[in-house]
């Protein structure tokens, strides 16, 4: 049957997709709405679909559609824009906050970056998709990856950064706290 | 792969390679200068520590985040319903060609096989003009308690997480609150009470709870009888210790209903007509005679 065939196929990655979609929207109530409409619209175009094939990239393909979709009803999308000299910055050396945050408050972090590098540092450090892959979902150069990529890491840092410090665990000041 | 040459100032232009190093993406020749640098530069090799750390604190924090238990049978519940509007979209536009190739008069039979598509959320009409044509088939007593599971149950979004014992026992009110502990000790595991309420339907007022096993929802549907109504003239399909079950196809639906002096109570799911009535004939006897105590 096509409907239980559908489901074997794409069910076992909702928890994934629904994870992915809550950090890309940093609202686990929009990501309920987005993720059953992510997986109609790949039930839909499900005739398309190769058995066989990536069927979690697809899915991923179909998240990034359908948040496009939605994104100006929900955003006042805040683009930072890219600039070329990137790569050339060099990041300041990260505190190891990692181990001083809670979860909540990485995801917080997390969530302040802007859309566009949020999502390659989902796709790619999260969710380990490689460039071409997430150039794929995303559907943008690998250059473009690579470059929102770097710039993702450096913002994310950048707000844990700002997060441990609101907390007086800035610089040196790291002792007693566990994450 | 990128291939760098370290020289002056090579802490800074370590730095700019560092994600890239520690994801692999480095050509050996130039993975072999990171590590000889980090060998001996102790501020690098910490940062490359710290960005490790973090990557694996990033992706332990987003995959430690809870997902709705009940999203699978939602997204399930959407599969089906669509598949039947889709499965019935074809089936209409075949039965239409047959229509027209052999003769006008086999069209109403044809269409009224069919069941029309589910209409939006939004669209109150036609939800209206659903219900009708799906319980067309039924008796004027059970049409009622199919009406309100469709109405209450089927058109409507539920929350990620289902409301609490106490919040349910507070929509039902004091009269119908125990009939939360009640249903679930006795319904199959699996189900879980995901709405219990008073909500109103047609200019009627219903005691609802709506059930989910993960794929399918259920509805144990209350209302008290208006004059004239009674279940007596239908056929019976089980007695449940002493109470009489009816029971009724309505296209994909079954309605299961029993009742008592005062009240009309009906089991309304998709499971099957078996299943439902398996479920009806365990709800019945207790559900009497908690319906039979209610005053007033």
């Amino acid at each position: 049957m096509k409907r239980q065939e559908f489901e074997e196929a794409a069910l076992p990655h909702l928890s994934e997709i629904y994870r992915t979609a809550a950090r890309l929207l940093a609202d686990s109530t929009k990501a309920d709405d987005v993720v059953q409409d992510v997986y109609l619209q790949a039930w839909k175009s499900f005739d398309r679909f190769e058995v066989g094939t990536n069927c979690r990239a697809w899915l991923y393909k179909i998240l990034f559609h359908v948040v496009h979709h939605h994104r100006r009803k929900w955003f006042n999308a805040r683009m930072v824009k890219e600039s070329d000299d990137v790569l050339d910055q060099v990041a300041a050396s990260a505190e190891p906050i990692a181990e001083c945050l809670t979860d909540e408050e990485i995801l917080g972090a997390l969530d302040r970056v802007p859309q566009d590098f949020r999502a390659v540092v989902l796709l790619v450090d999260v969710e380990e998709f490689s460039y071409k892959e997430a150039s794929g979902i995303l559907n943008v150069p690998i250059g473009t990856v690579m470059s929102r990529l770097s710039r993702g890491r450096k913002l994310l840092r950048e707000q844990l950064e700002e997060t441990a410090q609101s907390y007086g665990i800035g610089k040196g000041k790291l002792e007693g706290r566990t994450a | 792969m990128k291939l760098v040459q370290f020289g002056d100032n090579s802490c800074a232009r370590i730095r700019r390679y560092v994600d890239s190093y520690i994801n692999n993406e480095l050509l050996v020749e130039t993975n072999h200068e990171v590590l000889r640098h980090l060998e001996t530069c102790p501020a690098c090799a910490a940062e490359v520590e710290s960005r490790t750390r973090l990557k694996a604190r990033l992706k332990g924090a987003v995959q430690n985040q809870s997902v709705p238990e009940d999203l699978q049978a939602r997204i399930r519940t959407v599969l089906r319903e669509d598949s039947r509007s889709s499965f019935a979209w074809t089936r209409w536009v075949s039965a239409a060609a047959a229509v027209l190739m052999v003769a006008g008069g086999l069209w109403f039979e044809l269409a009224r096989w069919t069941r029309p598509a589910l209409p939006d959320l939004a669209d109150r009409r036609g939800q209206d003009v659903f219900i009708q044509k799906v319980s067309a088939s039924l008796s004027a007593v059970l049409k009622v308690g199919l009406g309100d599971h469709i109405h209450c149950s089927i058109f409507r979004k539920y929350p990620k997480n289902p409301p609490s014992v106490d919040e349910m026992a507070e929509k039902l009110g004091p009269a119908y609150q125990d009939l939360v502990p009640l249903v679930k000790a006795r319904v199959p595991e699996g189900y879980q009470i995901i709405l219990a309420h008073q909500c109103g339907f047609q200019g009627r007022r219903f005691v609802h709870l709506t059930l989910s096993n993960g794929s399918s929802l259920l509805s144990l549907v209350i209302t008290r009888k208006q004059t004239g109504e009674s279940m007596q003239a239908l056929t019976v399909s089980d007695h449940a210790s002493g109470v009489p079950v009816y029971q009724a196809a309505a296209q994909t639906y079954d309605v299961a209903g029993f009742e008592t002096d005062q009240f009309l109570a009906y089991v309304v799911s998709d499971l099957g007509a078996r299943q439902n009535l398996q479920i009806a004939y365990v709800l019945a006897p207790s559900v009497h005679q908690f319906l039979a105590a209610v005053r007033g």
